[in-house]
């Protein structure tokens, strides 16, 4: 339970947009625009992305489902997936990556926030299968070699939580925001952004203090 | 004792888990070979189960069972006991005592009828949409208005009387009816258990706000002794309530995987956070007052009617602040319940005291306009000095600085008292105010503290961290009478295997698991002390008094030696602990916390826009432990009084008693975009009388006394009074 490491931000954007992904751009509905401005924050994707894929399945899929291939958090992934399976639900079932919420399962609450190809979603509206080819950048995959990404150190630094349910979907939302050009930078326009991302815990003033600090720490790395 | 960390603030200890998301909650446990369950759950809100076909969905691929009334082995039930809070570590409570699938009856919508279990979640979420169940409806009671009609109202206890509240006395008087909606928690992380069995052992990880009684209850109806369960909650994404006792999906999910053999993991839908795990039952609350002359309060008599299940009674308390906050020489206080057609409500937040202070803190409004008074002078005049329930004196009661505080701050003086004579382009201004108020309460707590060979503690206790910054706070303790870092404290909560903690509820985990943890401190550095001067210590046959406690060190005068080293001396590992703390015996004080809203809103005519625009609060809950983590507590209580005062009502169909609005997008909650500019000054005066930190507890306050400032000072912005929650725009413009 105790850290206290004091973690300095040398956060460096490190990848370019996937070529594979971008024929997902127009199918889930994100402008072109923000996908290549968001793209410099996903944290080292592409490298890794080229090399072999860990193979979760090495059978062939059995009916009813889908091969696809993943590149999560810079690491290419193989599975089969049945074609009803949702996003949210295969990264956490089968890749264990639990970190993603759920809160509602209804595109309605914003926890199962994370970023496709660069772009927040909310991968509980988002059958898996449509996402075979595609990079996924989830609150696991935020910080580099154990040290912090600003989002994440400013949530820290401001309290910008209680429970913790609801933080990892606020932080990839945050870090999407961030990097939004079309998303102004006064306090009323983050508000507004962030609104996809309820906190039942109502912790929203710690949240918005800690978005507008991190800003000023991405802003001085970048 | 070195540097003061108690009342610093502090960063949480587990905040790298909670922005990394390695905390793990109870659906973060992928176990290999587990299998998903997905419930089955009643359409008609009364009636019986006729036929169950589960053929279909019994033949769909992956599917290993479906569990019903038909075929689920017997259970028992927990004891039926209120809660003693001095018996709370033996507890073993549920609000709703009907097991899960114990007979073909439904009492309500949502109720489970079937449980679907499968290899993965796909497949049994599937599965479970083909299972064909046919009932036989019956007209359900559907509202609380039917309910007090057709069955009559019972007497809900919790009364008080004091006088003779029926005199006709006093020169003013108001006769005033409010009324709340049901409220949902709704917590982030929908209720989950993840339950395997080992060895004739249960093991879970449940969503809970309180894993020993959990435990406790798992026990009763597996039939097993207590020691052969164990409960985790390492984390738990808030519950406001909603988790403080088991529900039937946690039952069902431990006899799933005791049918299958298997690990079985079950996270309700969110549709189902509205009916089965609890609620905030909606209230009718008639209040009468009256004053002399000098607007003095002499006459209250506040009469509070809730819905219950038909199931279970349960009581929300509106009335238990009426009795105390103001002086007032006669006084009535009832609670009646009425039977609907709903899953059986529990406590939420502040229980009783938040639709209670709605009411309340409305109606001394409507009473300071009625006198003519300004509406702050009004309660200043009337505060309560001592408590006058039960004729004790308040052990800390800051409430005239309070109030005097957040005026200031708020700058209450500018309000013009008239009726929409504030405006600020095309927005009318209303100036409110409400009091909040809450119990502080001191439980039954143990704790472990272990010091050990490598320098480091450890700190064990079966009580939570529901995101209130127990973990810090348990770690700010120690670290303060250690003197070690907080960094050499590790901290482990949330299992049912640790020393007995309470359940996470009534605003007392602070004060209660502080006396416990220092006894356990103070016992293990006794210990020390023992081995330090044993013959082949560091301190042989010193004086153990003369060893002070400094920096993780022993010290005696120039003589100083780490507590690591005194260990490593005796070729010893640990130095542990174990203390449980009780409660206050005999009080000569009543303990309560107190507090001020102050809240500006603006009313659009033009667009019909109602916002609240600032809130300013002052709260006097005793010492802070963590201003950092207790402030958040407070701002986070009034997001959800906003909610209370704006949004929230969980609706029904009145034709079929169905919920109409169970989801996250027709039950509005407060997001970033409603946020006003929120001030919390906390006053941070220690209450001795309850413990040696001085410390009350802070989590539920907040939200007490929040609705009422809303509709007050939407009163004075647009003259309409509007005495049933939410206050939407739609009441506004009738
Ligand atoms: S879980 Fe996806 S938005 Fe709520
Ligand atoms: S921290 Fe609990 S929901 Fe946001």
């Amino acid at each position: 339970m105790t850290d206290s490491s004091k973690t300095v931000n040398t956060f460096t954007p490190t990848v370019e947009a996937i070529e594979t992904s971008r024929r997902n751009f127009l199918k889930f509905g994100a402008s072109g625009a923000a996908a290549v401005t968001l793209s410099g924050v996903l944290p080292g994707m592409a490298a890794q992305a080229l090399a072999q894929p860990a193979v979760i399945d090495a059978h062939t899929p059995k009916a009813g489902e889908r091969r696809i291939r993943l590149t999560v958090n810079g690491v290419a992934q193989e599975l089969n997936v049945a074609t009803n399976a949702i996003l949210l639900d295969v990264l956490r079932d089968r890749l264990q990556l639990t970190g993603t919420k759920k809160g509602c399962d209804h595109g309605q609450c914003g926890a199962c926030t994370l970023l496709v190809n660069g772009v927040a979603i909310n991968s509980c509206l988002s059958i898996a299968v449509q996402h075979d080819g595609d990079a996924i950048t989830t609150i696991e995959g935020l910080a580099q070699n154990g040290t912090l990404h600003p989002v994440q150190e400013a949530f820290w630094e401001h309290d910008a939580y209680q429970c913790g349910y609801c933080t990892s979907g606020q932080i990839m939302s945050a870090v999407a925001i961030l990097q939004d050009p079309a998303i102004g930078r006064d306090d009323a326009s983050v508000r507004e952004a962030m609104s996809g991302n309820i906190c039942r815990c109502g912790a929203y003033k710690n949240i918005l203090a800690a978005v507008q600090s991190a800003r000023g720490k991405m802003a001085r790395v970048g | 004792m070195s540097e003061q960390l108690i009342g610093t603030a502090m960063r949480r200890i587990d905040g790298r888990q909670k922005v990394t998301g390695a905390a793990k909650y109870a659906a973060d446990h992928p176990l290999p070979g587990m299998l998903y369950a997905y419930g089955v759950y009643s359409t008609v809100a009364s009636g019986k189960i006729v036929r169950i076909d589960d053929q279909a969905a019994k033949a769909m691929p992956g599917v290993v069972t479906v569990l019903h009334h038909g075929n689920l082995p017997t259970l028992h039930r927990t004891p039926n006991a209120p809660l003693n809070v001095k018996e709370i570590l033996h507890a073993s409570r549920v609000d709703e005592h009907r097991l899960p699938f114990e007979d073909d009856g439904v009492y309500y919508p949502g109720q489970f009828v079937a449980l679907v279990v499968a290899n993965t979640f796909e497949q049994a979420r599937a599965a479970a949409h083909k299972v064909k169940v046919e009932y036989q409806a019956k007209d359900a009671v559907r509202s609380l208005a039917q309910g007090l009609k057709t069955k009559g109202a019972r007497d809900g206890g919790r009364g008080h009387k004091r006088g003779d509240p029926n005199a006709e006395v006093g020169t003013q008087r108001i006769d005033v009816t409010y009324t709340t909606p049901v409220e949902v928690h709704n917590p982030m992380e929908m209720h989950a258990t993840t339950a395997w069995w080992e060895d004739g052992r249960l093991y879970v990880y449940e969503s809970s706000q309180g894993v020993l009684n959990h435990r406790n209850l798992l026990a009763n109806v597996f039939d097993l002794p207590p020691e052969r369960v164990e409960v985790r909650a390492p984390f738990i994404g808030s519950g406001f309530g909603s988790k403080l006792w088991p529900w039937p999906h946690a039952i069902a999910a431990c006899a799933a995987a005791k049918v299958t053999g298997k690990p079985v993991q079950l996270v309700l839908p969110r549709a189902q956070m509205f009916t089965t795990v609890g609620h905030r039952p909606d209230t009718i609350q008639r209040m009468r007052m009256a004053t002399d002359a000098n607007g003095k309060l002499v006459s209250i008599r506040h009469e509070s009617f809730n819905s219950t299940s038909t199931l279970d009674p349960y009581t929300e308390a509106c009335g238990v602040v009426t009795k105390n906050l103001y002086s007032c020489p006669n006084v009535l206080v009832s609670h009646s319940i009425a039977a609907v057609n709903r899953g059986t409500p529990t406590s939420m937040r502040a229980p009783g005291a938040a639709p209670g202070l709605f009411a309340l803190e409305s109606a001394i409004d409507e009473m300071a306009l009625a006198v003519g008074m300004d509406p702050l002078k009004f309660r200043q005049l009337n505060l309560s000095t001592t408590d006058e329930s039960v004729q004790l004196p308040w052990s800390s009661n800051h409430l005239p600085e309070a109030i005097n505080t957040a005026a200031e701050r708020f700058g209450w003086h500018q309000r013009d008292p008239r009726v929409g004579a504030m405006r600020e382009g095309d927005e009318l201004i209303g100036y409110g105010m409400g009091a909040c108020n809450w119990d502080a309460f001191q439980v039954p707590a143990e704790a472990r503290v272990t010091l050990r060979s490598d320098g480091s503690a450890l700190v064990q206790c079966a009580v939570q961290d529901v995101g209130t910054g127990t973990y810090t706070i348990v770690a700010q303790t120690v670290a303060q009478l250690t003197g070690l870092p907080v960094d050499k404290i590790e901290v482990e909560l949330g299992s049912s295997a640790f020393p007995p903690g309470p359940v996470s509820g009534g605003s007392w985990v602070t004060s209660s698991i502080m006396p416990a943890l220092a006894g356990a401190t103070r016992q293990a550095l006794e210990r020390l002390r023992g081995y330090a001067v044993a013959a082949s210590g560091p301190f042989a046959d010193g004086d153990v008094q003369a060893l002070t406690i400094e920096g993780g060190a022993l010290v005696n005068g120039e003589q100083r030696v780490s507590f690591a080293d005194v260990l490593k001396s005796q070729k010893l590992a640990r130095a542990e602990g174990r203390f449980q703390s009780g409660m206050p015996v005999n009080p000569t004080h009543s303990f309560r916390s107190f507090g001020a809203h102050f809240v500006e809103v603006r009313w659009d005519p033009g667009i019909s826009r109602l916002r609240v625009a600032r809130v300013v609060s002052a709260i006097d809950v005793g010492k802070v432990v963590n201003p950092l983590a207790g402030r958040n507590q407070v701002e986070g209580a009034i997001v959800m009084g906003l909610g209370m005062a704006l949004f929230e009502a969980g609706e029904f169909d009145p034709r079929s008693g169905l919920p109409a609005n169970n989801n996250y997008a027709e039950y509005v909650v407060p997001v970033h975009a409603d946020m006003p500019e929120i001030e919390v000054i906390l006053l941070d005066y220690p209450d001795y009388n309850l413990n040696e930190f001085g410390a009350r507890g802070m989590g539920e306050i907040g939200v007490t006394g929040l609705a009422a400032a809303v509709a007050n000072a939407v009163y004075h912005a647009t003259g309409k009074r509007i005495r049933s929650l939410p206050i939407t725009k739609e009441k506004l413009m009738a």
